[in-house]
């Protein structure tokens, strides 16, 4: 049964999850065409100075920025938002499963699509990182991308929370949360600046999970 | 145990200060197909959310197979069938695709009538159920439900959106299904002529009351409409207590009420009421809906 609703799920959001994970991959190809081109008409000592002296931009992976928030509103939106027109969302709820667990479904498999894109992502960066660059630039670099990633999603969450919601007038009072803590995380930093705030971001992240339960309750109740 | 499917009891519900109902009570035998019939707004899609716990009711409880509706186990969801009104399904999905999801969740899955039915459309195999016509839609709806084998079936608005043919193949599709398996289906349509050739109880609903609660049969049977025209048009009988509904146009009146012939000339005699060309008119089931419930 569980399969099958991710076997929905799938089919909602496939397409955007495979524009998503190609975009990603362009993302790092552009990155590292850039540190080629640098390597190669920079003088080197010049790039390592940069490196050294100049941490907030020792390579392009500023590209990454909004990668994740776009692939996971993207995600979000394909997944939530045909459940809602014409109140389809009724489908799910009248399955013979518990209604929370069906929900908790859904939401699980868009993250773990976004988790699963993320660390192909990343895999790529950490792998052709070290090729170029020591381990502790790279370990550098990954801790300033990381809120980047877990923005991603706090926007997932965050969307299915809002797309899912009946009332309009909801709708928009979470939409100014969002619009409050989406940039907290967003923020242009130095090189591990985040790196004591990471703990308690992951932890905001994973406690925002659990929001969807909250517009699925609602809608059973009614209101509208 | 009670051999109902449905148990609504004393179901009380606002929108905001807006009474939809007030003590609505009424239940459903296991086998029988009732259908809920009112005008717009007298609370049927209302009745419908209730029912699948889409909607709380300020008061009262609706038991399914005797579940409270709020918190039906889902053993209990397997053995309901729901057709939301428009027909709405996965449009995102193909024939294949949502036969294929919905069969892994129901233990009864018989997935020949809803090839029986796909065959009867003209439909691509991989065509998306968002570009087909509200007709086929309705078709895989149906199909669907079908192959589910629910014990009870809960429709909602089913003949929106459908032209006469399909309606009439739902509605006799759905007529033998029910009869030859012993189905309960609970109903609602706009189109009264669709229930009568499909419903065995109804229930007729007003604004915040029941105007009706029994078999179509003896509804047919005991509402009677008679048409006499007055010598005096300005004699006025509504008020009544045997009236149910009167209109008058210049002196020519229909009369509905559950009393007979006789009882009715006796009454026009004695209160000295001269009237000519009184006669029982044949009723259809939308006839006498409208009779009930008035035309405005």
């Amino acid at each position: 049964m569980w399969k099958s609703i991710i076997y929905k799920e799938w089919l909602k959001i496939r397409w955007f999850a495979i524009i998503y994970a190609a975009l990603g991959i362009l993302v790092v190809g552009n990155i590292f065409l850039k540190g080629q081109h640098d390597f190669e008409f920079s003088q080197e000592a010049y790039y390592w100075y940069s490196i050294l002296f100049n941490q907030y931009r020792f390579y392009e992976y500023s590209l990454f920025k909004f990668v994740p928030l776009i692939g996971a509103l993207a995600i979000a939106l394909a997944q939530y938002f045909p459940e809602t027109v014409n109140k389809r969302i009724k489908l799910t709820f009248h399955l013979p499963v518990n209604e929370n667990k069906a929900l908790m479904v859904m939401m699980l498999f868009g993250a773990f699509c976004l988790f699963a894109i993320a660390a192909a992502q990343l895999l790529l960066f950490t792998g052709l990182s070290l090729v170029y660059f020591p381990a502790e630039i790279v370990q550098s670099a990954l801790i300033s991308i990381a809120p980047w990633f877990l923005c991603g999603f706090v926007v997932y969450f965050l969307t299915a929370l809002i797309v899912m919601e009946p009332v309009w007038k909801y709708r928009f009072l979470y939409l100014l949360v969002t619009a409050t803590f989406v940039p907290l995380y967003l923020q242009t930093a130095a090189a591990r600046a985040y790196s004591p705030a990471l703990p308690l971001l992951g932890v905001f992240t994973v406690l925002l999970s659990v929001a969807l339960l909250f517009s699925g309750y609602r809608f059973r109740k009614g209101e509208m | 145990m009670s051999n109902y499917a449905i148990e609504c009891k004393n179901l009380t519900h606002y929108y905001g200060k807006k009474l939809v109902f007030e003590n609505l009570s009424f239940n459903v035998k296991e086998g029988s197909i009732l259908g809920l019939l009112g005008k717009n707004g007298t609370g049927k899609t209302t009745t419908i959310n209730i029912l699948n716990g889409f909607l709380q009711p300020q008061d009262g409880e609706c038991l399914i197979y005797g579940e409270n509706s709020q918190n039906l186990s889902p053993q209990n969801k397997a053995r309901i069938g729901f057709l939301i009104e428009g027909h709405i399904q996965y449009t995102f999905m193909n024939i294949h695709q949502i036969e294929k999801f919905y069969s892994k969740f129901y233990p009864k899955w018989d997935n020949e009538p809803y090839w029986h039915l796909m065959s009867k459309l003209q439909v691509s195999p991989k065509q998306k159920i968002s570009n087909m016509s509200c007709g086929q839609r309705s078709q895989v709806a149906l199909g669907l439900i079908l192959a589910q084998d629910p014990d009870l079936l809960i429709l909602d608005d089913f003949s929106m959106g459908l032209d006469p043919g399909y309606r009439r193949l739902f509605i006799d599709y759905l007529r033998e299904y029910a009869k030859e398996k012993k189905k309960t289906i609970f109903t609602t349509s706009h189109i009264i002529q669709d229930m009568e050739r499909l419903i065995d109880d109804l229930l007729i609903m007003d604004f915040n009351r029941v105007l009706a609660q029994r078999s179509v049969k003896s509804f047919m049977q005991e509402f009677k409409q008679f048409h006499l025209e007055l010598e005096n048009p300005d004699i006025d009988i509504s008020n009544e207590e045997f009236v149910v509904n009167c209109e008058k146009v210049n002196n020519k009146l229909e009369l509905y009420t559950y009393e007979s012939e006789e009882k009715v000339l006796n009454f026009l005699k004695n209160k000295g009421v001269a009237h000519k060309n009184f006669r029982q008119v044949e009723m259809g089931l939308e006839d006498a809906f409208i009779g009930l419930t008035g035309k405005y």
